[in-house]
């Protein structure tokens, strides 16, 4: 009875160490460590046999097929954007008590929709004489302080578009426009907070090329004659622009 | 062999001249003659017709059609046009969401106080999420005892960036040069440190454009025996993208 026991106790063991064996926290239980890891069975010779592959299938796992085609990034074309404008302008500076001269400027706008756009200009004159300085021959200013440069920012408005007709066959889309902002201008020796406000015409003979038309006034208080008044400077200038 | 790579290579080199394509679902796309509501309409493209997207204006395409014909076609018409792959073509015209979330702004300020002084200022703007932003703006002020410029660069933090009025809090650090106006004596003109902590409300109008006061309090690292305080107000317009 005894011995019996022993042999079925015996058994069991036997039994359990074969089927833990294959569970891998084990393994060093039992020194399976040294064992070579599965290598994948060499392809059939023969694929065309059933019993050869079932074999294959029960040692090695399912071949997975890797296309051959290139997978190709679409890239949507971009869209041209043409919201900014820049160019210059040359024109006429009427600047008070010291006459009209010669203006050049640079300007550029930012297109945010068909009706406002955001417009920065700066421009550069040379002032002449006072009536007074003529007559006296006496200078208040000296040729450095007689540079008349400004620069403004401000809110445009289209308003009034339309089309030009040039002929049975060109159409060039116009619009009047409005503007009003601040900036500064340096003139005398010092630097003024300058409001100004204006209305131009522009004419696009193409989508990206505009021709300007523009008066503005630019207004600050000024007391360089001894005393304080408000100025007021007209200009009237061409401009050209391009629009990208 | 030289000849067959050419003529496969040939439309990978002409894409990158192609515009993009587009095709209409609506029952028709109209074309105007200009860039603007008021222009009028001139040609129509028919439904499931394709047509190229040469540029665009604001918020207008400028498109050609299968015979050539080029016309200007609104983002609002734009939206019933699909890609080659069925999904909606889709342009961002600027909303309440886009408000509430957007990369970069930018505007101008044309009112301005800077310590009594007129002031005329930009700023620019990037933002790391919805609620937070570093900022950097440029002003000059003009006043009757001295003129100068000053450069802050610092952070913005947006309460509740989804409402139409949101305020917002400022942080940062600036440089200011003052030139002071000649008097008996002539001072000299001087550069220093400044930091300032400042609030604001923001206000969406419409498209891209919305409002922006703000409050300022500068405090000028001066070399003399106390700092110098300076309270600036501005009010402007902004716009994102």
């Amino acid at each position: 009875m005894e011995i019996r026991l022993r042999i079925l106790l015996l058994t069991v063991l036997l039994g359990l160490s074969g089927s833990l064996s294959g569970c891998a926290t084990l393994r060093h239980l039992f020194g399976h460590d040294d064992a070579p890891p599965p290598t994948p069975a060499p392809a059939p010779a023969d694929a065309g046999s059933s019993t050869d592959r079932s074999a294959a299938d029960d040692t090695t796992p399912p071949r997975v097929i890797e296309p051959a085609v290139e997978r190709k990034d679409v890239k949507v074309p971009r869209i041209k954007s043409e919201d900014i404008e820049v160019g210059g302008y040359v024109g006429t500076l009427n600047i008070e008590d010291f006459g009209a001269h010669r203006v050049f400027g640079v300007q550029a706008a930012y297109h945010v929709t068909e009706d406002f756009f955001f417009q920065a200009e700066y421009g550069a004159s040379k002032a002449g004489y006072t009536s007074f300085e003529v007559l006296s021959n006496i200078s208040l200013l000296t040729d450095n302080e007689r540079w008349y440069r400004y620069y403004d920012m401000s809110v445009g408005y289209n308003f009034l578009p339309g089309e030009v007709f040039l002929g049975r066959n060109h159409a060039m889309t116009s619009s009047f426009y409005i503007l009003a902002g601040v900036g500064s201008t340096d003139f005398g020796g010092d630097s003024k907070f300058t409001g100004n406000f204006g209305a131009g015409y522009k004419i696009l003979p193409t989508d990206w090329l505009a021709v300007h038309v523009a008066v503005e006034d630019r207004v600050f208080n000024s007391d360089l004659l001894g005393v304080s008044k408000l100025d007021s400077n007209l200009e009237a200038h061409l401009g050209l622009t391009v629009f990208f | 062999m030289l000849l067959l790579s050419g003529v496969l290579a040939g439309p990978a080199a002409r894409a990158a001249d192609q515009h993009l394509q587009v095709f209409v679902t609506a029952p028709y796309l109209q074309m105007h003659t200009g860039p603007g509501r008021g222009y009028p309409v001139f040609n129509v493209v028919d439904r499931d017709a394709g047509v190229d997207v040469l540029k665009r204006y604001t918020d207008w395409f400028k498109v050609r059609d299968s015979r050539g014909v080029e016309g200007w076609a609104s983002a609002h018409d734009m939206e019933q046009t699909v890609y080659a792959d069925g999904t909606h073509f889709h342009y961002d015209t600027g909303d309440l969401n886009a408000f509430t979330s957007h990369r970069f702004e930018a505007g101008a300020f044309f009112y301005g106080d800077y310590g009594g002084a007129s002031e005329v200022s930009v700023y620019g703007a990037v933002f790391a999420n919805p609620n937070l932003a570093a900022e950097v703006s440029v002003a000059e002020f003009l006043g009757t005892a001295s003129n100068g410029t000053t450069v802050d660069l610092g952070l913005v933090h947006i309460f509740y960036p989804q409402a139409r009025l949101a305020p917002f809090v400022m942080l940062g650090t600036g440089v200011v040069r003052t030139e002071p106006k000649a008097t008996l004596v002539e001072p000299d003109d001087r550069t220093e440190q400044s930091a300032y902590v400042g609030a604001g409300l923001r206000y969406y109008l419409t498209r891209r454009f919305f409002l922006r006061g703000e409050f300022k309090e500068h405090i000028i690292f001066t070399n003399r025996n106390q700092n110098e305080q300076v309270d600036e107000w501005k009010f402007g317009f902004a716009f994102f993208f």
